[in-house]
């Protein structure tokens, strides 16, 4: 009965408090952050193991790997981007590494960085600002402009949905992750409960041992923990390169247009 | 210390992450991408040079094969205006034995012809002197005077040159 | 009192909040559905049909995970925030 009471779903647990203010804001430390560098220490050391000692020709199984891994990405991004976009193949890699290793914790029974909302308001931040760097590529009038689109009357509409894009990519991570980890968070509690109501005779501590949550889990935690944490990582790669690519291609539409216009003032003007 | 709540925003925690997020793309620009890339590139440069290289050889290949074939077709030639020059040779050679031979075989035939003339000269000679002796024996035994031998032998010659003629 | 109420109307609240869930599962299990007739018509198409039924699927989920949301926020935020003002 316990478990229950003692069941509480809260965010990242603070390790360390700074005394430095940022924006009003206490800087801590929190357990999502000390895992997110985890994260990273590890794709790192992965990456230096993978390409260590490279040969032209390939003789280990790690550089086979490696080389796989570059050339997916790169295709992979410029089957969705086009051929111009090659080089945010890293960043996506990155982008999905960080994603769904840091996902793919929960697994170890950590805390995963993505179910912390501030992660992913970060991630969803950069690729926001990428996205309005694309587009005010095609000029700042016809980015303002853009949003008076078709009539003048949805200007606020067409600013919540552009303000939508990244809150929806970061609700979606965010909810997908963590509504994983609060039902996974759940079925522990439950699995507890349950084995302490049936083993009540047993003597001792084993009264309390909760019998159910060896194996029982798994099933659960193989579709919240791992195809969850992929799928999603894939998807927010996914939409993050659609909406860069259609940002650009939007960009250099109004840039094309301001040409034109231009080109015709002249012709006016010599006339 | 406490936990943050489910759903905070934490403006620090965001600015970290980007941090973060960024450190991990320059992280595996620097530490996958770069040597892959550098690995493959090199790679490729290496069978554009193998390709090159079997290019050149097929070049060079091509031009021996040319130049054999040019070879070959010279001393076809060769031999035929060898052949062609031995059997000119032979000709000339067969026709001047030839004309040797028939020289020889015409002199043998003209000096057999005159030793048979001569032996038929001397024959006839022997024969007319034969004659002669004879005629005068007879002569001396028909008209059984005794004439000199000299005189008879004149007289007789006389007459068988009148009997050539 | 006011406690009791407050809990009992952020439970209710998050209840209700989850109802976002009917549309996209409606949303979803006929993408699913599309999607595999496509892959009955082109088996040839299935990873891409796949790949991009994933991706609708996910944008559709939003307004779910919107609920979900919603519903977390009633249940563990709102309650601290008005009761510790109490």
């Amino acid at each position: 009965m316990n478990a229950i009471e003692n069941l509480n779903i809260t965010g990242a647990k603070i390790l360390f408090e700074t005394p430095i203010v940022l924006f009003g804001q206490k800087l801590v430390i929190t357990e999502s952050q000390v895992n997110s560098w985890i994260v990273i220490l590890f794709v790192a050391i992965l990456c230096k193991v993978l390409t260590h000692n490279m040969k032209i020709r390939p003789e280990s199984r790690r550089q086979i790997i490696a080389e796989f891994i570059v050339e997916k990405a790169t295709n992979f991004v410029k089957s969705n981007m086009g051929e111009r976009f090659a080089g945010f193949a890293p960043f996506i890699a990155a982008l999905m590494a960080l994603s769904a290793f840091s996902s793919l914790l929960s697994i170890f029974g950590m805390f995963s960085p993505t179910s912390d909302l501030n992660t992913i308001a970060g991630w969803a931040v950069v690729v926001f600002v990428m996205i309005t760097y694309y587009k005010l590529k095609g000029g700042l009038g016809g980015y303002l402009k853009s949003f008076t689109q078709p009539i003048f009357v949805l200007t606020p509409f067409n600013i919540i949905s552009e303000l939508a894009t990244p809150i929806s990519m970061m609700f979606r991570h965010f909810g997908n992750i963590c509504s994983g980890s609060v039902i996974m968070t759940l079925v522990y509690a439950a699995l507890s409960t349950l084995s302490a109501v049936l083993f009540r005779w047993m003597p001792g501590a084993l009264a309390q041992f909760p019998f159910f949550q060896i194996g029982v889990p798994v099933v659960f935690s193989l579709y919240f923990d791992i195809f969850g944490s992929l799928l999603q990582a894939f998807i927010f790669a996914m939409l993050t390169m659609m909406y860069i690519s259609s940002a650009a291609e939007d960009g250099e539409a109004a840039r094309a247009e301001r040409k034109l216009r231009k080109q015709n003032k002249h012709r006016k003007q010599e006339e | 210390m406490g936990n943050l709540e489910l759903i905070s925003v934490n403006i620090p925690h965001i600015l970290i992450t980007i941090v973060n997020l960024l450190i991990l793309f320059l992280l595996i620009k620097k530490f996958l991408f770069k040597p892959v890339q550098r690995i493959l590139d090199a790679r490729k440069a290496e069978v554009d040079k193998v390709y090159a290289d079997a290019a050149d050889a097929q070049e060079a290949a091509d031009r021996d094969k040319a130049l054999y074939a040019e070879k070959l077709e010279n001393a076809e030639a060769e031999a035929d205006a060898l052949l062609k020059n031995a059997a000119k040779k032979a000709e000339q050679n067969s026709d001047v034995v030839l004309a040797e031979a028939t020289e020889k075989a015409s002199a043998m035939l003209k000096k057999a012809e005159a030793e048979i003339a001569q032996e038929r000269k001397k024959a006839v000679n022997e024969i007319k002197n034969e004659i002669s002796d004879i005629s005068v024996s007879i002569a001396g035994k028909v008209i059984e005077r005794e004439i000199n031998a000299d005189d008879h032998k004149t007289l007789i010659d006389g007459f068988i040159e009148e009997l050539d003629a | 009192m006011e406690r009791a109420i407050i809990l009992a109307a952020s439970a209710v609240g998050a209840g209700l909040a989850m109802i976002a869930g009917i549309g996209p599962g409606i949303g979803e299990g006929y993408a699913v559905g599309k999607a595999c007739e496509a892959i009955g018509r082109q088996p040839e198409c299935k990873s891409s049909v796949t790949s991009t039924m994933l991706l609708g699927c996910a944008v559709a989920e939003t307004t779910g995970i919107y609920g979900f949301i919603v519903a977390l926020l009633l249940m563990f935020v709102t309650p601290n925030m008005f009761i510790g003002k109490l």
